[in-house]
């Protein structure tokens, strides 16, 4: 391979990136709201996470169902 | 939970790091201050032979404030942290336990190595990477060890999703793990000619490659080091310090995957001016300025964390490091691109400018953090008061002074030498001899010298307070919810 | 998809691990392959400048001296020609530096000379009135490491092909071999110096560091 293809290449590596970076980060911002708006996720209740962390208060999110029965 | 009533969290890894964060903390900052004078007063270069010389210290003062000091602040507070925001203890697993204490030794080990051999003048001379290989050898194993720490506790968490400072932890892992492989990529000499010096080795890279990979190392070094591990910090101290919930959650996970993605990319302003092509330069100016959205995404996320409590900023001295510490965070990523525009590198580049930079972002933002972390964390580990509130605030002020003293003087070294090193007379000849431009900058020399000497003091009288705190304050009889409990 | 992530700690570490590695991948990878090619006339070092090398790291000098001449005029009038990447060839490490807290070293050889590094190595001041820079007194002191500047050549011969040996390049050898050029080199260095001390234990067969930092000093060119 020459110089030149390898820069094309890189420079195709640059496009495709910047695309993908604006497409991920445009559609993460809409997924968070979304779902928020539908009612499936609650990220701001994630805050509580570091508020309510002794290791006898209940989980935000508890790992298995099991756990969240014994309570 | 029944089983678990008796249960607490283990912080004895934590607290072995704490003392670690303090004494290299010690080492690293006292050396950093008598180099800083020797640039001022070259006779200090004599105090202790060959190994007193300014560049004997200089790699000793970066490894032993990144490596030492900002290292084991950074896993203290993992071994605070991760157990909490995960709801599980270490204590539940004796295997954790072990990796976690093996993780230490091996750590101080190779801390102390690396001091030694630094003073004996062995290293590779590759800036934040100048140990030979049997040390990288060392540091690659305690990585790994603290690896399975985190993802050893990860599996036995109770609380499903991770918090956003697991996320940069995570990522701190993985981003050094990556850099510091390839960039410590060696040949020991001695294996392929069986003579010489055991040690000794040589880059697998030759000159504008190795420049290179050096380049990706030192700029990314600085966001997996100074910068995300940080972030982690704050994202859990000031939430849990003020009892406010983080403003915006979303905010914080869009900038961390902002902050992922755009970072790397950045890198090419270090190599503005040199063989590669111009549009690759460019981008990197393009991106280092992007950069400042996700950065300071972070930093307004936690100052509007403190919405309507302002008032705590000036009851609690821990709030008002925290805060600092994320304003200069924003300073620094903003001066940072503004450095990497090219006409502007073209000046700074060389010049003092640019360890001024580097000390807004790890006097004010790395070392403030790091010191509010390990206040918050004393009560809860030692399960006392912290001992002396009037204290932390003289600290906080003679710290700013030293901070605001260095890095202006060094804005106006960096500006006066980068304009005299180009300033031409009417015939288009160059005006000033070389040692013309290093006489003129003694005093401001001084002045950083005294600003770093304040941060100094300042660092002892937290280290005064915290030893205060762990033997002689009074107890606590259960652990604070938010703010820490302080005696005046 | 978002939401499996956060939850998948595992496939989120290898997410973030493929951003970050895309991103070195473009940005260094096609640099990397148009490997500095050696301009004509550059040459690998001869062992003792490799062990003059050596003891430029040992003692940092990199850390307030550069070695990368910038395509400026106030720098090429300064310092002489801008550096090519190919003249870095055989740097191993680079020793670019990031701080100018002293002059470029990059073309030094071109305009000092032996004695004036004897001179400035024992007292800077005495030659540059106003320097900050500390003298290394131990270097008239301490022994030069010839062994491990020998094998740091054999290596690079061997497995990076530096071409020792070949025509119109240095020659290396076995140890005897190149210890004998070595002194012949120093022997040369050592006749332009002036301290009693270090004349004396050449004598003797001992090169001091003084005399492997000036050799690659003077290379620099």
């Amino acid at each position: 391979m020459n110089m030149e293809t390898i820069r094309e290449l890189q420079a195709y590596g640059y496009i495709f990136f910047t695309i993908f970076l604006a497409v991920i980060l445009y559609s993460y911002l809409y997924h968070l709201y979304k779902a928020e708006k539908k009612g499936t996720r609650n990220y701001e209740q994630y805050s509580n996470i570091a508020l309510h962390d002794n290791l006898d208060d209940a989980p935000v999110e508890s790992r298995t169902p099991s756990n969240k029965e014994k309570e | 939970m029944q089983a678990n009533h008796a249960l607490n969290y283990d912080y004895s890894v934590a607290k072995c790091f704490t003392y670690a964060t303090i004494l290299f903390g010690i080492i690293g900052m006292l050396i950093g201050v008598v180099i800083a004078y020797q640039m001022a007063f070259p006779d200090l270069n004599y105090l202790a032979g060959e190994y007193g010389t300014f560049g004997r210290l200089r790699p000793l003062h970066t490894s032993g404030v990144i490596f030492g000091f900002l290292l084991s602040g950074i896993f203290a507070t993992w071994y605070y942290v991760g157990q909490r925001v995960l709801k599980v203890s270490m204590a539940e697993s004796p295997f954790l336990m072990i990796v976690g204490r093996l993780h230490f030794w091996i750590y101080m080990i190779t801390i102390l190595a690396a001091v030694v051999t630094l003073f004996m003048g062995i290293g590779t001379s590759k800036e934040y990477a100048e140990l030979e290989w049997p040390l990288d050898i060392a540091v690659v194993v305690l990585w790994v060890l603290w690896g399975i720490s985190i993802f050893g506790l990860i599996g036995i968490r109770r609380e499903k999703t991770l918090y956003i400072s697991m996320w940069y932890y995570i990522a701190t892992f993985l981003g050094v793990a990556m850099l510091y492989l390839f960039n410590n990529m060696e040949v020991p000499t001695y294996f392929v000619a069986g003579m010489g010096k055991w040690y000794h080795s040589v880059s697998m890279y030759a000159g504008t490659n190795d420049a290179m990979v050096q380049w990706w190392y030192g700029h990314n070094a600085v966001a997996f080091v100074f910068t995300v591990p940080i972030i982690a910090m704050i994202y859990y101290f000031l939430p849990k310090e003020s009892g406010q919930p983080v403003f915006s959650y979303k905010l914080s996970l869009l900038s961390f995957w902002g902050l992922m993605f755009v970072y790397l990319w950045a890198g090419g302003h270090h190599l503005l001016y040199s063989t590669v092509p111009d549009w690759v330069q460019t981008m990197g100016s393009i991106f280092s300025i992007i950069l400042i959205l996700p950065s300071w995404g972070s930093a307004i996320n936690m100052l509007l964390t403190m919405k309507g409590q302002w008032g705590q900023l000036k009851e609690n001295p821990l709030i008002k490091f925290m805060i600092f510490a994320s304003t200069f965070y924003m300073l620094s990523t903003l001066e940072g691109p503004i450095q990497a525009i090219k006409s502007v590198n073209a000046l700074a580049h060389f010049t003092d400018w640019i360890p001024g930079h580097v000390h807004d972002g790890t006097l004010g933002w790395v070392g403030f953090m790091t010191m509010a972390a390990l206040y918050h964390m004393a009560p809860r580990m030692y399960k006392r008061e912290l001992y002396s509130k009037k204290l932390m605030e003289s600290q906080f002020w003679i710290q700013t002074t030293g901070i605001v003293m260095y890095f202006s003087s060094m804005w106006i070294a960096g500006i006066t030498q980068g304009m005299m090193w180009r300033a031409t007379d009417q015939y288009g000849n160059l005006a000033y001899s070389f040692i013309d431009t290093v006489t003129v900058l003694i005093p401001y020399y001084a002045l950083r010298a005294t600003g770093g000497l304040l941060y100094l003091i300042g660092f002892f009288m937290f280290a005064y307070n915290l030893y205060k705190t762990m033997t002689v304050s009074k107890a606590i009889e259960r652990e604070p919810q938010n703010a820490s409990p302080m005696a005046a | 998809m978002f939401h499996w992530l956060e939850k998948n700690p595992f496939f989120f570490a290898v997410g973030v691990f493929l951003v970050i590695a895309y991103a070195g991948v473009v940005t260094i990878l096609p640099d990397f392959m148009e490997s500095a090619r050696p301009v004509t006339g550059t040459k690998p070092y001869t062992v003792l400048e490799l062990a003059g090398r050596q003891i430029y790291i040992k003692d940092s000098c990199n850390a307030c001296h550069s070695q990368l001449v910038r395509p400026f005029k106030s720098e090429t009038d300064r310092y002489g020609m801008y550096s090519l990447s190919g003249e870095y060839a055989y740097d191993r490490p680079f020793l670019w530096g990031s701080k100018r807290t002293g002059p470029d070293l990059m073309r030094v050889g071109n305009y000092r000379t032996t004695d004036w590094h004897e001179y400035h190595m024992l007292a800077p001041q005495s030659v540059v009135p106003g320097s900050i820079m500390p003298a290394y007194k131990h270097m008239f002191k301490n022994n030069t490491d010839i062994e491990t500047a020998y094998a740091e050549a054999l290596t690079v011969k061997k497995v990076f092909n530096v071409p020792y040996d070949q025509p119109d390049m240095p020659k290396l050898g076995t140890y005897d071999e190149a210890k004998k050029a070595l002194m012949e080199e120093a022997a040369l260095i050592v006749a332009d110096m002036k301290d009693p001390e270090v004349k004396e234990a050449f004598k003797r067969g001992e090169i001091k560091e003084i005399v492997a930092i000036i050799a690659y000093l003077n290379s620099l060119k």
